[in-house]
């Protein structure tokens, strides 16, 4: 199973989204350190997080992966939910497109299901304004 | 006579049918508030009590316990909280729920004894290091005390990566089948 695939299925349609907003908006995944704590800087941070592997189905493949998509927006505090809504709104455009993307001869076959969200949240020990989506997804290898 | 007869059938595949039902959900109720305490994060193991399947607009309780992760039974989930029906949430009545769900950011605090030794946690750390961010599962390796016992985003990965819908399927197959229509909990009343 090529996890590596699945996960530039979905993220790098995400990323190039968001570069291509004037100004760019920078975007974070797994295992990379974002932006210093404490800072106001406005960010997204996708987390991919894998489920189910071999999900049986109605063909003989078990090349069926679940799992869910996070997507997290953090924009400065205090300034309204404008700004944040803007940038839910690019990531869930992406993740409609994606929706609507036929299936491929080759590669991996990438399906969000409902999208939870977005909710906000700001809380004292932050300097940000948090909008969230979420959906769980399922990924099929056809390589 | 046949009327009368076909009504007391009627009535007792009736009360068949809502006591499978009532087992299947308590079974599914158990199953998913097991899962989600082996996966969630347990420190000290309150969280992971703190689990409770409620009819809607019922206040949850709080942490049952600690000291390890908690294991679910039947008595958690009470035939009486199900007389009306069988809609029903599954939510956690720990204070700080919303960030240990990854839900909402939150002030962590490293969790050292009187020698400033880490306290162990009662469940094997995903990661241990440097807090990269404010959400709970924001540890990454590297110098420091942070301690994260389940991976980010756990929670939603459960719900919504496939796990709770296969054990929600596991935890119905079960009550079926030790309920009046699987032939070990007795002859199914319509039938008999």
């Amino acid at each position: 199973m090529n996890y590596q695939a699945i996960r530039a299925a979905v993220e790098g349609p995400i990323l190039t989204a968001f570069n291509n907003l004037t100004p760019s908006v920078p975007v974070y995944f797994d295992n990379i350190t974002a932006v210093p704590l404490n800072t106001t800087t406005e960010y997204v941070r996708i987390n991919v997080t894998f489920g189910i592997t071999t999900d049986p189905t109605l063909t003989t493949s078990l090349d069926n992966v679940r799992g869910a998509i996070v997507i997290r927006v953090f924009t400065e505090k205090g300034r309204g939910p404008a700004r944040n809504q803007e940038l839910i709104n690019t990531a869930v455009t992406v993740l409609n497109v994606l929706n609507n993307t036929g299936k491929p001869s080759a590669g991996v076959f990438f399906r969000v299901g409902q999208i939870n969200g977005p909710s906000f949240s700001a809380t004292d020990q932050s300097p940000h304004f948090v909008g969230r989506i979420d959906a769980g997804y399922v990924a099929t290898d056809l390589s | 006579m046949a009327k009368g007869l076909n009504d007391a059938m009627f009535r007792a595949m009736r009360r068949d049918l809502r006591e499978s039902v009532t087992g299947a959900v308590r079974v599914a109720a158990v199953e998913i508030m097991n899962d989600l305490a082996k996966a969630g994060p347990a420190y000290s193991g309150a969280f992971s009590s703190a689990w409770y399947a409620i009819p809607p607009g019922q206040e949850p309780g709080g942490p049952r316990s600690e000291g390890s992760i908690y294991k679910y039974d039947l008595r958690n989930v009470p035939r009486g909280r199900f007389t009306r029906g069988s809609y029903f949430e599954i939510v956690n009545g720990a204070s700080y729920a919303p960030q240990a769900l990854d839900l909402e950011e939150g002030l962590f605090i490293s969790q050292l004894d009187v020698d400033g030794e880490v306290i162990e946690p009662v469940k094997t750390p995903t990661s241990i290091g440097e807090r990269t961010g404010k959400l709970r599962g924001n540890v990454s390796s590297g110098t420091g005390f942070a301690v994260s016992t389940a991976p980010l985003d756990w929670y939603v990965n459960y719900t919504s990566g496939g796990s709770m819908t296969r054990a929600l399927e596991q935890g119905v197959k079960i009550g079926f089948r030790d309920g009046p229509f699987g032939g070990r909990g007795g002859s199914a009343r319509g039938f008999g």
